[in-house]
């Protein structure tokens, strides 16, 4: 494989697209240095190469990713994501994350679970839950715990309206500083919502139509700068007369 | 119905005609059916079910039934069937939490000639902690491991065991496909990358 690595001691594709077989770091150039190596990226003996397609990102000194957006969800350990429940065994849900293989979430993880106060959650149910193992090969495990043993929002969410989206936009939605549509939406009208990092997004107000005018917002925000999104969000406020 | 003259061999001693699957051995009255022959659902006569050679075995003394029992020996061989306390090698097909499923391919160093499933299960894997072993870092598919058969299981899997030094991981290949070389009795490194994986590993002389 005829390899075109240039100089490569740092790379210059830094927050650029790239494609998988693109080689981002060629290691025999660079002399004793830690690089940690997020999502979408392989060693292949001596380059790094490529796995996913994406933007790839770094964040000094030595930590490279890519950052993609797809329809499916990889599991990952500590992320929270919202998933169905699809069946009831005996010492576990079975939920469905989007996720190549259903996830497993124990009775008993939840605040204060013991055998005897086992939730009843039927099919469809609506979790939002965090990952605690993920690995290739075995189903996820979810947990409806944080790391302390507190309930903190896991749990069912009842009402509302789910509707899903790519993992990228899961992302923009949870980013900090505050996602410009959610704010500008926030100012006129009052909701809450939960986004999953395996690209599902639910919404709950206190009308249908204020239900579905914040889903729309969010739906449509994916590939706006903040500035549009801030002036979607207002155009619509404006024609259901929120001002 | 068939009659045949069929001369009688010395008792204890095997004949050198094959016999095949459904032939005639002589009657149900004089012949006790042994291994590899049955009786017919008349009644009357001992025929074969297994392709080989005759063998006439006399009755034993004081038995209340004097008849000789018929067998059939020299038999084809079959592949080797793990028998519990055996040594296999076996490749892992599935990790699950709390089991891991493999393919037995040798018994005893024989190959097997029709496939067997073996399961090990988390307390099975090693001796000491056995409710703190976590399956993924002790098996992934492909590996190839060293077991010992416990039992003959269920209807489904012979039940395994890596629970000693010289049972686990023989030869497993890591993520970039190198084969790895193990370094320790948890770990294994890939020589290609240099990364470290965990394993139960065999510890092999």
């Amino acid at each position: 494989m005829d390899v075109d690595t240039g100089n490569m001691t740092q790379t210059n594709l830094v927050d650029k697209v790239v494609v998988p077989g693109d080689v981002v770091l060629d290691l025999t150039k660079m002399e004793n240095q830690t690089i940690k190596l997020g999502s979408g990226l392989h060693q292949d003996c001596d380059y790094i190469s490529v796995m996913q397609a994406g933007k790839l990102r770094l964040s000094k000194p030595n930590k490279y990713w890519v950052e993609s957006s797809q329809k499916r969800y990889v599991p990952r350990l500590e992320d929270t994501v919202l998933g169905i429940v699809v069946e009831h065994r005996s010492d576990n849900f079975l939920v469905d994350i989007k996720a190549p293989n259903l996830a497993f979430l124990p009775v008993l993880a939840f605040e204060g679970g013991t055998r005897r106060n086992i939730p009843k959650f039927e099919t469809g149910t609506l979790i939002y839950a965090r990952v605690v193992k993920a690995n290739g090969i075995m189903n996820p495990e979810l947990s409806c715990t944080d790391a302390s043993g507190k309930a903190a929002e896991f749990g069912q969410l009842k009402n509302g309206y789910m509707f899903e989206t790519s993992t990228g936009l899961a992302r923009m939605l949870l980013s900090s500083p505050t996602c410009p549509v959610l704010e500008a939406l926030g100012k006129k009208i009052s909701f809450e919502t939960a986004v999953g990092l395996n690209g599902r997004v639910w919404v709950n107000a206190s009308s249908p139509d204020d239900v579905i005018l914040v889903s729309n917002a969010i739906m449509r925000s994916e590939f706006l700068s903040g500035t549009q999104q801030r002036i979607m969000a207002e155009k619509l406020l404006e024609r259901l007369q929120k001002s | 119905m068939v009659g045949m003259v069929i001369e009688r061999d010395s008792v204890g001693e095997e004949g050198d005609d094959v016999v095949t699957p459904g032939e005639f051995l002589g009657e149900a009255t004089e012949f006790i059916a042994g291994k590899g022959a049955y009786v017919s659902p008349n009644g009357r006569s001992v025929r074969a079910c297994l392709t080989g050679r005759r063998k006439v075995t006399a009755a034993p003394p004081g038995s209340h039934d004097n008849r000789s029992t018929i067998e059939i020996v020299g038999h084809k061989a079959h592949g080797a069937v793990p028998q519990p306390g055996s040594i296999v090698i076996a490749r892992v097909t599935k990790v699950m939490a709390r089991n891991a499923s493999a393919d037995i391919m040798c018994v005893d160093s024989k190959a097997v000639k029709e496939k067997f499933s073996g399961i090990i299960r988390q307390q099975d894997v090693r001796a000491t902690e056995i409710d703190k072993v976590d399956m993924y870092q002790s098996f992934r598919p492909g590996d190839i491991v060293r077991a010992l058969v416990l039992s003959l299981g269920d209807a489904r899997a012979y039940y395994l065991s890596t629970a000693k030094n010289e049972l686990g991981v023989v030869s497993a290949q890591s993520i970039s496909g190198g084969t790895m070389v193990p370094i320790s009795w948890t770990e294994m490194q890939c020589p290609l990358t240099g990364q470290i994986e965990q394993r139960k590993v065999a510890k092999v002389d």
